[in-house]
């Protein structure tokens, strides 16, 4: 009882303090940065609203099916939402929920960090335990699953250690996919272009226009990449995503010389700067020791006299010699090409589907998905809020089959857990930290992908499987084998009975001993010696839309024969005994349920 | 002209796979493999093994196996002297400058010269983070390079590859579809490699087939068969799901059997619930097997001998390289993922395990050296000579250096121009061939050219073998490099023209490279 007085204490106080010390640590950077970020303006298209919801789930069930595709994880008090609102106005309710800031936590966390000793510094964990403690507890769960979703396609990875060197600019990247990912397409691209992380991370920072003389060569890394990625992808598609295909091959949608004319727009960018444009501030970031110190989160500038000033030619577009150089016109002919291609709506449509809703959507799916890229239904095309609703508003998205859904990963499995049981941090801080071993742990740190290709590609075919004899993909597949399988089992194994993220010993002058997040299982204890309550209850969490009748009765009959807990002495010597018991009972009822394929699954 | 692939043959294959996955594996199987014609290999009682080293990236060849006669040099030098970080390296007998940069090439000192027995009328020479696998070449003979190996559908000279009307691979320059078309010969999506197949025609001669594709390096197509799956290990060994030393969960055995049939089974119906049941069975099938069968990694073969059993990897001297970025000690994981492999094939005569065939797969990333070339690719030729002198020197101990054969792959090659301290995605490039097997000490395949960039154009009109920014069309395809190698590894010609399916497409005369004794 203690313990959990405790809990709640720490967890609300944690974010209630936070909150306070983040705010009196916002600085100009920050307001610089989200000024940045809203100065191209939003396209807002709202269903109207006022009118008597008229898409109510039919069941919790349902609506926690919706909640599992929209939010880190179903919870009560999102279920009964949901069951309030109707699918439209819980979406709308999201949308206009405050946007989590990756950046004050970072700073915040940071600033205890320094306190702690000179030298230190939160790192990469501020970005880490950020999200986590977006997506545990976060009130815009929308917002930041979709970033999370956006964070895998528009990928920037603090495995490269020029990132990792930046976290606190990694942290605002993150801000900028969950703000401007529900805003324009355009600007979205646009921010992920010039945010110094992506410079960095594919190389576009301090890039040079082609020396004819010495026969140097612009590099070409982000101008591939962003058309591959970020925007277009390699084949011409049709709007409901399947390729186009001439004498029945698929027609590719760029070739080396609009790669190589792209890559000239991406030459003569570098960091804000107060002496710009000079030569130092372009190549060094700074000039006579003076930089700017919020230069790793400003967007990139254009320094004219590195930037190519020839013609550039890509995807039809053709930029006229330019004298002097105008990096910044290049730039936007560039982004207005990439963005008015009609591959993008297919394209990033289907993606986000494949990250949210199934991996596996139909072409009909991808078309409607498209069609409000295109059109949000007042003619303005790139509106990401229009696309999320589509996603998660299509019939398809409400209905099941043996083979729709998607393979949560590792993170997702984690996220579901805590949430469903209502996981908090002891420390506030929800330190998680690195999670990329894949023996002792999830094989996987937001963030921190292996690659520009991220953890799991859309196109990812399991071999040997019989998703691919269906001709399915299933892009989280891609981490999972052997050692994945067993080791997410021992993951949770040491979840369930210890706790999740990293151990503390004193929190707030209290001897805690114990991993961060904790959970109060104490409804569940009080149910130990009823297997079938047992498993009403953890079911209905877990498996809210279901939990199959053959797995149920494995569990419930595995309950039922482990050791009961013994009657509680009235001197309460063995009092623990038998907590024990109970404990066991519920660690192994909550185990086996989140081993099975069918947690694993998302419906 | 397409390649010709015999149809009903690949049918015949691809029915029985479908037996086996309807659980009538076994003797079906095994009676079509062997009215398909069986391979000398299928009643062999020897043991042979294949690794892939794959560079995950694209590897610049041009500063892995250079040229260093004095027109290919000093294009080179030219080529890649740019601001505002020259990434060329210095020529042979440069003495490394203390006093410079770590990882820069005055720090690192000059190429070091290697002496293939067909020098071409040229000189060639290894990056200078490479002593060992210099000695390897030069005196060992353990190792040969091919030259200018990447994907293609046909012979390609630099006129017909720019001829719409010519087979290219599709997706050229990209990562993932490269990779792919690497493993698979088609780009991202595919389901079957090279490994696998390879995998599937000699899984009857293992007593489980389990232990035929083997990564430790995560999922690759690589080694994915019609039939066989991959296995993937752990870099310390199979990983146990969830049980104790003493078999329980939460100190309980119902709730141990409970799991068992928990994550082997699937009770909703679900195509991904089934799949990832069957990966679960694997795991617990094949921990149970290896449990005993491994020796441990600090056994004398693959480790340093720890007291009170106290192993840390991360401080075995042996998996530790000389990192030319710190100028310390540094752990090498593609050696760590090497001693697996090397434990697994020591294992392959134990008890459970009894394999005669197998191929693994590892792999380290990195090698997309857009920018800081000089340090970031300096450390990874160190990672990897370091890591293939281990294995070797493994291989040694374990007496197994004549079983062994490790190659190099990757994406591609990359350009050959400099964009200011890095390169770009290019095509063809050069490969590493190591064991007791190997006719080592030599270079296979014509050296390319290494031209002038010209002042109007970006073609390297010098080149018969470059195309723009300076990438090599390849002159030797994934198809032959890999068709040499499967057929030291005992497949038959008429197998050889089912897995690769280029091969065809060139010469009989050059379907052997002849690297392979």
């Amino acid at each position: 009882m203690v313990l959990a007085t405790l809990l709640a204490g720490c967890g609300g106080g944690g974010d209630t303090e936070l909150g306070g010390a983040s705010a009196n640590l916002t600085t100009s950077a920050q307001q610089q940065a989200d000024r940045t970020m809203d100065g191209n303006g939003e396209q807002i298209s709202k269903r109207a609203l006022g009118a008597a919801p008229s898409d109510i789930p039919a069941s919790r069930a349902e609506a926690a099916r919706f909640l599992a595709q929209a939010t880190f994880g179903a919870t009560e008090a999102h279920i009964n939402k949901v069951m309030a609102l109707g699918y439209s106005d819980w979406i709308e309710d999201q949308f206009a929920k405050p946007r989590s800031i990756h950046l004050e936590d970072w700073e915040a966390w940071d600033a205890l960090a320094k306190a702690s000793g000179a030298g230190s510094t939160i790192g990469q964990d501020g970005v880490v335990n950020s999200f986590w403690k977006s997506a545990i507890s976060g009130p815009d769960q929308l917002r930041q699953r979709v970033a999370y979703a956006l964070a895998q396609i528009f990928v920037v990875s603090m495995q490269e250690d020029t990132v990792s060197g930046n976290s606190r600019a990694v942290a605002h990247y993150l801000d900028l996919l969950a703000h401007r990912g529900l805003g324009s397409y355009r600007n979205l691209l646009e921010g992920v272009a010039m945010h110094p992380m992506m410079g960095f991370y594919l190389s576009s920072i301090h890039n040079r226009k082609a020396d004819p003389v010495t026969g140097r060569m612009p590099d070409e890394n982000f101008a591939r990449e962003s058309m591959q990625l970020f925007s277009i992808g390699l084949h011409e598609l049709q709007p409901n995503g399947e390729p186009r295909l001439v004498n029945g091959k698929p027609v590719e949608t760029f070739t080396s010389a609009d790669i190589s004319g792209l890559a000239k727009v991406f030459t003569g960018w570098s960091s804000a700067c107060p002496a710009y444009p000079s030569d130092s501030c372009f190549l060094t970031d700074a000039a006579n020791g003076s930089y700017d110190p919020d230069r790793r989160l400003k967007p990139m500038v254009g320094y004219p006299k590195y930037h190519a000033f020839e013609e550039k030619r890509f995807l039809g577009t053709v930029i006229a010699p330019q004298s002097p150089p105008d990096p910044q016109a290049s730039l936007k002919a560039a982004l207005d090409t990439l963005e008015q291609h009609p591959n993008v709506g297919p394209f990033l449509g289907k993606q986000l589907i494949q990250k949210l809703v199934t991996s596996n959507p139909s072409p009909e799916y991808v078309a409607s998905v498209a069609a409000a890229f295109n059109d949000n239904g007042q003619g303005v095309r790139g509106d990401m809020k229009a696309v999320v609703r589509a996603v998660l508003l299509h019939p398809q998205a409400r209905a099941t089959s043996s083979t729709s859904g998607l393979l949560r990963d590792p993170v997702l499995r984690v996220t579901t857990f805590l949430r469903a049981f209502g996981y908090a941090s002891d420390t506030g801080r929800f330190r998680v930290g690195n999670t990329d071993n894949a023996v002792s742990s999830l094989g996987m740190t937001p963030l921190r992908a292996p690659t520009v290709f991220n953890f799991h590609r859309p196109g990812y075919v399991p071999p040997g499987t019989q998703a691919a004899a269906l001709g399915l993909v299933v892009p989280e597949m891609q981490s999972v084998q052997e050692t994945t399988a067993a080791s997410y089992v021992n993951v949770m194994r040491d979840t369930v009975a210890y706790g999740w993220g990293q151990h503390n010993v004193m929190v707030n002058g209290v001897n805690l001993n114990r991993r961060d997040l904790q959970a109060d299982f104490s409804a569940e204890l009080a149910l130990a010696d009823r297997p079938d309550l047992l498993m009403d209850r953890i079911s209905a969490k877990l498996m809210p839309g279901g939990m199959p009748a053959g797995l149920r009765a494995e569990i419930e009959t595995t309950i039922g024969k482990m050791k009961a807990p013994p009657a509680l002495y009235p001197s309460g010597s063995n009092q623990k005994l038998v907590d024990d018991a109970k404990r066991n009972r519920v660690n192994a009822a909550l185990l086996l349920t989140l081993a099975s394929p069918e947690y694993q699954v998302q419906k | 002209m397409k390649p010709l692939t015999p149809p009903s043959r690949r049918l015949f294959l691809r029915q029985a796979g479908a037996l086996s996955a309807l659980g009538m594996a076994g003797a079906p199987l095994a009676l079509n493999l062997a009215a398909l014609g069986s391979a000398a290999a299928q009643t062999a009682a020897d043991y042979k093994a294949l690794v892939c080293i794959f560079l995950y990236g694209g590897n610049d060849g041009f500063s892995m196996v250079l040229p260093t006669d004095a027109a290919s040099f000093a294009n080179y030098t030219a080529v890649r002297n740019q601001m505002p970080d020259p990434i060329a390296l210095l020529g042979p007998g440069v003495p490394a400058n203390l006093a410079a940069a770590l990882g820069s090439p005055e720090r690192l000192g000059g190429v070091l010269p290697i002496n293939p027995l067909n020098t071409q009328g040229r000189s060639f020479a290894l990056h200078p983070a490479m002593a060992s696998l210099r000695n390897m070449f030069n005196n060992d003979k353990r190792l040969a390079v091919v030259a200018n190996v990447g994907t293609l559908i046909q012979p390609t000279s630099k006129t017909q590859y720019s001829q719409a009307s010519h087979p290219n691979p599709p997706r050229l320059f990209s990562h993932n579809d490269q990779q792919n078309i690497w493993q698979t010969f088609k780009p991202e999506g595919a389901t079957v490699g090279w490994g696998g197949r390879m995998a599937d025609l000699m899984a009857s001669q293992n007593t489980r087939a389990i232990f035929t594709a083997i990564s430790a390096s995560g999922n690759a197509s690589w080694l994915s068969g019609e039939t066989v799956k991959q296995y993937q290990i752990g870099a310390n060994g199979a990983v146990r799901l969830a049980t104790d030393a003493n078999g329980l969960i939460y100190g309980s055995a119902v709730v141990a059997e409970a799991m068992a049939r928990i994550v082997t089974g699937t009770r909703g119906g679900h195509v991904m619930e089934a799949d990832l049941a069957a990966v679960s069975k694997r795991a617990i099938d094949a921990e149970v097997s290896l449990r005993n069968a491994l020796k441990a990694p600090d056994h004398a073969y693959f480790g340093t001998p720890a007291a009170n059993g106290g192993y840390d990897p991360n401080n075995d001297p042996k998996l530790l390289y000389d990192n030319p970025g710190t100028g310390a000690k540094s752990f090498n994981s593609l050696a760590r993922q090497l001693q697996i492999v090397a434990r697994m094939i020591d294992a392959s005569d134990g008890a459970g395990v009894g394999a005669k065939r197998q191929v693994f797969f590892v792999g380290i990333g990195g090698f997309d050296t857009h920018d800081r070339q000089n340090r970031n690719h300096a450390d990874l030729m160190a990672r990897l000579a370091h890591a293939m002198r281990y294995f070797d020197n493994s291989l040694g101990a374990m007496g197994a250096r004549n079983k062994v054969t490790a190659f190099t792959a990757s994406d591609f090659g990359r350009t050959f121009t400099s964009n200011g301290d890095g390169t770009d995605h290019g095509w063809g490039s050069h490969h590493f061939v190591m064991g007791g097997a190997v006719k080592g000490g030599d270079i296979y395949g014509d050296f390319p050219v290494l031209g002038a960039k010209n002042a109007g154009n970006n073609n390297f009109d010098s080149s018969p073998n470059q195309i723009g920014n300076g990438c090599l069309i390849p002159e030797i395809s994934v198809d032959q490099m890999g068709a040499t190698l499967a057929r030291w590894f005992g497949l038959t010609d008429t197998q050889l023209l089912d897995v690769f399916p280029n091969l065809v497409n060139f010469d009989a005369s050059k379907r052997n490279l002849g690297f392979m004794s």
